[in-house]
Formats: C-alpha cells, sequence, structure tokens
C-alpha cells in the first residue's frame, strides 16, 4: 500500500525517473495507479470501487430493516385496531371536544424512541406547538408531557419550560395496557389539569399517519359543561346505580377514559412508526440501488478511459519505436 | 351538585380508578391454572422510565419497572 502511494507521487513529481515497479507486485485488478511508460498517469478505480461495496452494504441493511418494521407492523396493526373499540363508548357518551377553553392544558406528544422513521416526530411536534399556540394566552397555562426520545430532543430546544414530564422505554417491552395504565396513573398524579390532549399518529394504512388530537377532560371540567347542557348535559337523564354519587362516577370514567385513549393513541403511534419505518427504508433502498447503478456507469467508464489509454501508450510508443528504426 | 358520599375504600386510600382496576385484573389473571397463567401474567409487564421536569431541566429519571436492572 505504502509503496503504491510512493509510485503515484513519484509519478507525478517527477516523472521521467520513477521506478519501474516489480512485476510480481503490480496486480492489474487491485492497481491504484498503472505506470505506463514515462510513469504516465491512468485514473483510478479503487475510489469508485470503495464507494460501490458501501452503498451495496447500505443497501442490504436498509433492505433489512423493512422487513423487520413489516413484520412488526402486522404484529401491532390487530391490535392497534382492535383496540379502537376502547374509547368508542366513551366518545358516544360524552362527547369529543377539541375545542373546549379551559384554563389549564396538558398535551403529551407522543413519539418514538428510535429514529429512522420518516417525518412522524416532526409532524407531532408540529401539532403540538401549534396546540401551544392555540391554549396559551392570561390566565391560561399549557404543560407539556413527552412520551418518547425524538419528540423530547426536539421539544428541548425551544419549549423546555413548559416540559412537566418526559416518558421514555416505553416500547422495551411489548406494549400491553398494564403498562400504558401506569404511565397514565403516573400522569393523572403528577400532573394538574382541566384537559389532556392527546397527540399522537393514526394509523390509516401503511403509507398514511395522520396527527390526531383526542381531547380527555378532567371531571371537574365534565361537571361544569353538563350544566351548560349539550352532548353533556344528558348525563343527568342517565340513572346511577349503587349508591355512587355523579361526581364519583364522573371521576372513574375520566380516569378510566383517559387510559384507554392513552393505549389507543400509543398502539396507532407505534403503528405508525413502523408504517414509516417501512416507507423511509424502502425508499432508502431504492435510492441506494439508483446510486449504485451511477456508480457503476461511472466505473465501467473509469475501467474503459484507462485501459484505452494505455493501449494508446503502447501503440504510440510502439509506433515511435518502428518511426524510429 | 356534587354531595360527597362515602367515597369508595380504594379512593379513601389515594388510589386513582386506573390502580382500583389493575389490581382487580391482576388478581382475575392469577385464577388461571398454568400454562396461561403465565401468558396472562406476561401481558402485565411495565417497564418504562419517567422524569419529571422543574425549570426546564430534567431531574433524576424514575425508572418503574418489572425488571429493574435489565
Amino acid at each position: 500500500m505504502a509503496m503504491t502511494v510512493f509510485r503515484r507521487e513519484g509519478s507525478r513529481f517527477l516523472p521521467s525517473i520513477a521506478a519501474r515497479p516489480i512485476a510480481a507486485i503490480r496486480s492489474p485488478l487491485s492497481s491504484d495507479q498503472e505506470d505506463g511508460p514515462l510513469g504516465v498517469r491512468s485514473i483510478s478505480t479503487q475510489v469508485v470501487r470503495n464507494r460501490m461495496k458501501s452503498v451495496k452494504n447500505i443497501q442490504k441493511i436498509t433492505k433489512a430493516m423493512k422487513m423487520v418494521a413489516a413484520s412488526k407492523l402486522r404484529a401491532v396493526q390487530g391490535r392497534a385496531e382492535n383496540s379502537r373499540g376502547l374509547w368508542h363508548p366513551f366518545t358516544a357518551l360524552l362527547g369529543d371536544n377539541p375545542s373546549i377553553d379551559v384554563k389549564k392544558s396538558v398535551v403529551v406528544t407522543l413519539s418514538s424512541d428510535k429514529g429512522l422513521c420518516g417525518g412522524i416526530n416532526s409532524t407531532v411536534v408540529k401539532v403540538s406547538r401549534a396546540l401551544y399556540k392555540l391554549n396559551a394566552g392570561p390566565e391560561k397555562d399549557v404543560k407539556f408531557v413527552i412520551v418518547g426520545e425524538k419528540a423530547k430532543a426536539i421539544m428541548f430546544r425551544d419549549s423546555k419550560n413548559d416540559i412537566s414530564l418526559t416518558v421514555t422505554e416505553l416500547n422495551k417491552n411489548p406494549l400491553n395496557y398494564a403498562q400504558v395504565s401506569v404511565l397514565a396513573d403516573d400522569i393523572l398524579k403528577n400532573v394538574e389539569f382541566d384537559a389532556l390532549r392527546i397527540v399522537y399518529n393514526k394509523f390509516h394504512s401503511v403509507v398514511a399517519f395522520l396527527p390526531t388530537v383526542a381531547t380527555v377532560l378532567s371531571p371537574e371540567i365534565i361537571e361544569k359543561e353538563s350544566e351548560v347542557g349539550g352532548k353533556l348535559g344528558e348525563l343527568d337523564s342517565y340513572e346511577i346505580e349503587g349508591g355512587e354519587t355523579k361526581g364519583e362516577i364522573l371521576q372513574n370514567l375520566a380516569e378510566f377514559q383517559f387510559s384507554c385513549v392513552m393505549f389507543n393513541a400509543v398502539l396507532e403511534n407505534a403503528c405508525s412508526e413502523m408504517g414509516a419505518r417501512m416507507s423511509a427504508m424502502d425508499s432508502s433502498s431504492r435510492n441506494a440501488g439508483e446510486m449504485l447503478d451511477r456508480l457503476t456507469l461511472t466505473y465501467n467508464r473509469t475501467r474503459q478511459a484507462s485501459i484505452t489509454t494505455e493501449l494508446i501508450e503502447i501503440i504510440s510508443g510502439a509506433s515511435a519505436l518502428e518511426a524510429a528504426k | 351538585m356534587a354531595s360527597t358520599a362515602a367515597v369508595p375504600f380504594w379512593r379513601a386510600a389515594g388510589m386513582t380508578y386506573i390502580t382500583y382496576s389493575n389490581i382487580c385484573a391482576n388478581l382475575v389473571r392469577n385464577c388461571l391454572k398454568e400454562p396461561f397463567k403465565a401468558e396472562a401474567l406476561n401481558r402485565e409487564k411495565v417497564h418504562f422510565s419517567l422524569s419529571k421536569w422543574a425549570g426546564g431541566k430534567p431531574e433524576k429519571p424514575i425508572l418503574r419497572s418489572d425488571t429493574p436492572g435489565v
């Protein structure tokens, strides 16, 4: 290797006194520099060949990552679609109030821990920031609860004073309801809220994920709203059994609603993450393939050019010798 | 409007409804026989790391896990 470098350097500066290398050391396939007569250089193919090797490796890795993401997606997708049934009764009973005006809102941002999943985390952060702007104002307070490393890194840059909780390593074990409910419990205990807005990517199909906001109200707000009327006002028409008061039932319902909505949101976000990773890795392998094609063309051109140059030198040298005779 | 009737025992003890229902679910899962019991208890594993923030700085993270140190 060092000798090749020396040869290259030598032939660049002192073309007339370049040493002729021993034939055994030179191998035409792996030569960096072919020395023609008088040390004329030809173009190197080594650089292009290295790039081709690394691009091919990248293509293999991204293809493997796509397969892994596809298999994980199949596993989670069924669970996510089944879990949608958990919060339907709540919405039927309590209605959905995304535009409710409350004093303390807490925005729960769901994101992934790992990267290479396309743009889903940045869309979720954008929606969270928009919610912040919508809900902030005099006497109104917005706090963030961030689930996942990626959103934490992005939000840390400009909203770090409004973050109240961050949660990571949620995806280490397969997602289950117990885990999410413990998390919901922690959030309930640590953060004061009038309304919780959960921002996540809802999974529509493998290529379509929409950032969605699910709103869960605290029991006090529900009581206040039920006095105003509308869908919540019909709560009074329900009969309550079992000796509990309406306020208590509302509290239980609100907590359980939060837990169910969180469970569904976490599953849908996981699905979207896998889907986004699949499409990101797919386009990455395709790009790597295109890059490989272009590099192959360059490599062949370079190789043919060097062969042609060598032929020209040999022939011109031979004809010069003949003419001199 | 909401009269303070006797709160259920678990709320008086500081539990939320979620914790209460989780404990009940755990009791139901423990009623199963092996091998279904091990499968069901597998679905209860909890692991995440929580950290509270104060004034823009994260405090020491708390690991809530059934398998600490893993």
